[in-house]
């Protein structure tokens, strides 16, 4: 079943006096539970076309439907709300609020959410303990590792149930060791939950373990292989 | 997690920018306050004394007296009118006076003189001419006298202060003598003895006999039982001239009337004028004076006196004051406004500063599904939070300077005294106990600080979700 469909979608930044073509002519489906990486030199649009499908920017021109809804049919705050209920984000850093602990960043998307507080401290606690955060409740985001903190991110963008996770390069802050743990926890989740992830990266190891990788260059994807057989985390 | 609880984390996260945000507004609330306070106290004092020892809160005149205050435009006010008024629910007191002007003559010394005529029995309920009596004097007698006697050394430096100052009370007296309580039986008699006075308030009718303000006895140098002549102009034109034997000295707290006023029987003034029947007004106390009550009695008044008579409230009586507490009431709004200006862009400082540093933050916020009205809500929150605090500690702090200084009014002493006085004012500084000023002052500070939150609501608004969390 599809997700997510992008229709030949155009991005074209006019603010200079250079036209920047930063998403051309994309079109693209993802499906349900798909592990999907975008890699690209820099400056090929993979932000660009993470924020599209975010709903954080609309396209030029061309289509983005989830579930069969059209993003720029959406008003501003229609638009919020959407993302709170349908897609999960994470940051390159600094993703969460520095004056809730984890516990608190995790629960705080599901009271946005109205979910009643049995509900989200159950749901909390298993997340966290899902990403091996299980004893870092009640730790604030400075008292917590790059790494560390990114896995709260993870936790949280699962927290409300989204169709799928969002994550623009969310390892290129952390070292090998902190960047792999991620990247497991992320590839388990997606595995045994079924969550879709979409992320961005240039890290050829990050790479390997996607299931699918779509290459933009210049805007424009220039290949899209889907792996045949999911990869063991161990050989990566 | 509610959004007071995020809000209340928020501000504690910079300590230190919050509380210098805080305390920011705590001095402006503050200072501005107790500038107030003293500012309108002194108003409030400045007019309490005028009215209640000279011009009452309305007085009833003929109709061009206002404008040429002579006495052929005075009127004949008659018992009946006076009952009339009196029989207002809100008149204290109803009494007659004639004042005119004359030259007063003491030995080789002159000096312009506003002669009034009262009712001594009534305008006890008025002026209260008989409270302000001199008790003590610190004559240069009295105060050499004082010198040999024993007394402690801080009220022997204090005497020289204090020369020549006038006292219609041993409490004043003991508070600038820089005594106490209990000291008051050992020092009393000893003040009593050297700088004592022997005063004597008017009799109905007695016809030689007058009182004069402590500030005009000193520039004429008389005292009691010395003989002071009065010349003018009398009714129609007709030469008036008398001669009488001072009988009290008066301190009036208006330093202006103080040094001029004479006090006499009415009908020994009528008869010195030749205004025989006759009064320039006809002056009202009132028992509620705010300002609803007077304007209501005045209503009511107006339609009980003779088409040939008008009111004049005590602001037309005392326009030159009105305008001068106007002038310089605008000018100390001004200082104040000064100071709420750089308070205002110490308080924008840090929201740019705090709406600069969490713009990522906001970012976040709103792309991972938080409404842009719930986040403004919780910044609001802060900054009102934060703001309150301010105020709230501005005003709590301000109490009790402002009471204590309502019931031990500041005063003035030696020259600064006199300094006042040559301006015509008390040297007295009250403030004004809290009023409808506290209300004003917290509104001023509330309106800066929606301006601020405006501004935040309108930054979260327009924040560029993308380029804010790239940064
Ligand atoms: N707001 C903008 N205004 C103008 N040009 C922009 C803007 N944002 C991105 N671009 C341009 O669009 C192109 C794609 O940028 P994008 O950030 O999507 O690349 P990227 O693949 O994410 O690069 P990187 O790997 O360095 O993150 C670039 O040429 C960039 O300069
Ligand atoms: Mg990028």
């Amino acid at each position: 079943m599809k997700v997510i469909e992008i229709k030949d979608v155009n991005k074209i930044y006019n603010s200079t006096e250079i036209k920047v073509h930063a998403v051309n002519g994309v079109s693209l489906d993802f499906d349900q539970g798909e592990f999907a990486a975008i890699v690209g030199p820099s400056g090929s649009g993979k932000t660009t076309l993470l924020n599209l499908l975010g709903g954080l920017d609309l396209p030029t021109s061309g289509k983005i439907l989830i579930d069969g809804e059209d993003l720029s049919k959406l008003k501003s705050s229609q638009l919020i709300d959407f993302r709170l209920r349908n897609i999960g984000f994470v940051f390159q850093s600094y993703n969460l609020i520095p004056v809730l602990t984890a516990e608190e960043n995790v629960g705080f998307i599901m009271a946005l959410q109205k979910i009643d507080r049995k509900e989200r401290e159950e749901r909390t606690w298993s997340l966290l303990k899902a990403v091996g955060l299980g004893d870092r409740l009640n730790s604030r985001p400075a008292k917590l590792s790059g790494g560390q903190q990114q896995r709260v991110a993870v936790a949280r963008a699962l927290a409300s149930r989204p169709k799928f996770v969002l994550a623009d390069e969310p390892t290129a802050n952390l070292d090998s060791k902190a960047a792999k743990t991620l990247l497991e926890i992320m590839e388990k989740l997606n595995r045994e939950e079924k969550i879709t992830f979409i992320f961005s990266t240039h890290d050829p190891r990050v790479v390997k373990m996607a299931r699918r990788v779509i290459t933009l260059e210049d805007g424009k994807v220039i290949s899209d292989e889907v792996k045949k057989q999911s990869n063991d985390p161990e050989n990566g | 997690m509610n959004d007071f609880q995020m809000a209340w984390r928020n501000i504690w996260r910079n300590r230190r920018r919050t509380l210098i945000t805080a305390a920011s507004v705590f001095f402006a609330v503050f200072f501005a306050l107790i500038m107030r306070s003293v500012q309108l106290g002194s108003y409030d004092r400045m007019f309490k004394n005028v009215i209640e020892s000279y011009s009452g809160y309305i007085q009833v005149q003929q109709k061009d007296y206002f404008d040429e205050p002579v006495l052929d435009n005075s009127f004949e006010l008659d018992q009946g009118l006076l009952d009339l008024i009196a029989s207002d629910p809100n008149v204290k007191a109803v009494v007659p006076r004639l004042e005119s002007f004359a030259l007063a003559a003491a030995g080789s010394s002159t000096q312009g003189v506003v002669v009034m005529g009262i009712d001594p029995q009534g305008e006890k309920e008025v002026s209260e001419v008989h409270n302000r009596l001199v008790r003590f004097k610190l004559t240069d007698e009295a105060i050499k006298a004082l010198m040999n006697e024993t007394l402690p050394e801080r009220t022997k430096k204090l005497l020289k202060i204090f020369k020549n100052e006038a006292y219609t009370g041993t409490g004043r007296l003991m508070l600038d003598m820089g005594l106490s309580e209990k000291d008051t039986s050992d020092v009393l008699p000893v003040f009593r003895k050297y700088a004592s006075f022997s005063n004597y308030y008017l009799e109905e009718e007695d016809s030689m006999s007058v009182i004069i303000g402590d500030g005009l006895s000193d520039y004429l140098g008389l005292s009691i039982g010395d003989t002071i002549v009065l010349i003018g102009q009398g009714y129609h034109g007709v030469s008036a001239a008398g001669k009488y034997t001072i009988r009290g000295i008066a301190k009036i707290p208006s330093p202006d009337i103080d040094n001029i006023v004479v006090y006499m029987p009415v009908n020994t003034a009528r008869k010195l004028y030749g205004a025989h029947g006759l009064s320039t007004s006809a002056v009202i106390m009132m028992n509620n004076t705010d300002e609803k009550s007077l304007v209501a009695t005045a209503g009511r008044l107006a339609e009980v006196i003779p088409e040939s008579l008008v009111l004049r409230s005590w602001k037309e009586l005392n326009a030159l004051m009105v305008n001068q507490m106007d002038a310089d009431n605008k000018s100390g709004m001004i200082m104040i406004g000064i100071l709420y200006l750089v308070i205002a862009f110490g308080v924008f400082g840090t929201v740019l500063m705090m709406l600069a540093e969490r713009r990522r933050e906001f970012a976040v916020l709103i792309s991972i599904g938080m409404q842009k009205h719930k986040l403004a809500g919780v910044v609001a929150f802060e900054l009102l939070l934060i703001g309150l605090m301010g105020v709230m500690a501005g005003v709590i702090a301000s109490l009790p300077v402002v009471i204590y200084g309502n019931i031990n009014p500041l005063r003035f002493k030696g020259q600064m005294a006199s300094m006042w006085e040559d301006y015509g004012f008390e040297p007295i500084m009250p403030t004004l106990m809290p009023d409808a000023y506290y209300l004003w002052q917290t509104v001023v500070v509330l309106i800066i600080l929606s301006i601020a939150i405006f501004f935040s609501i309108r930054k979260i608004y327009k924040l560029n979700v993308i380029q804010s969390i790239k940064a």
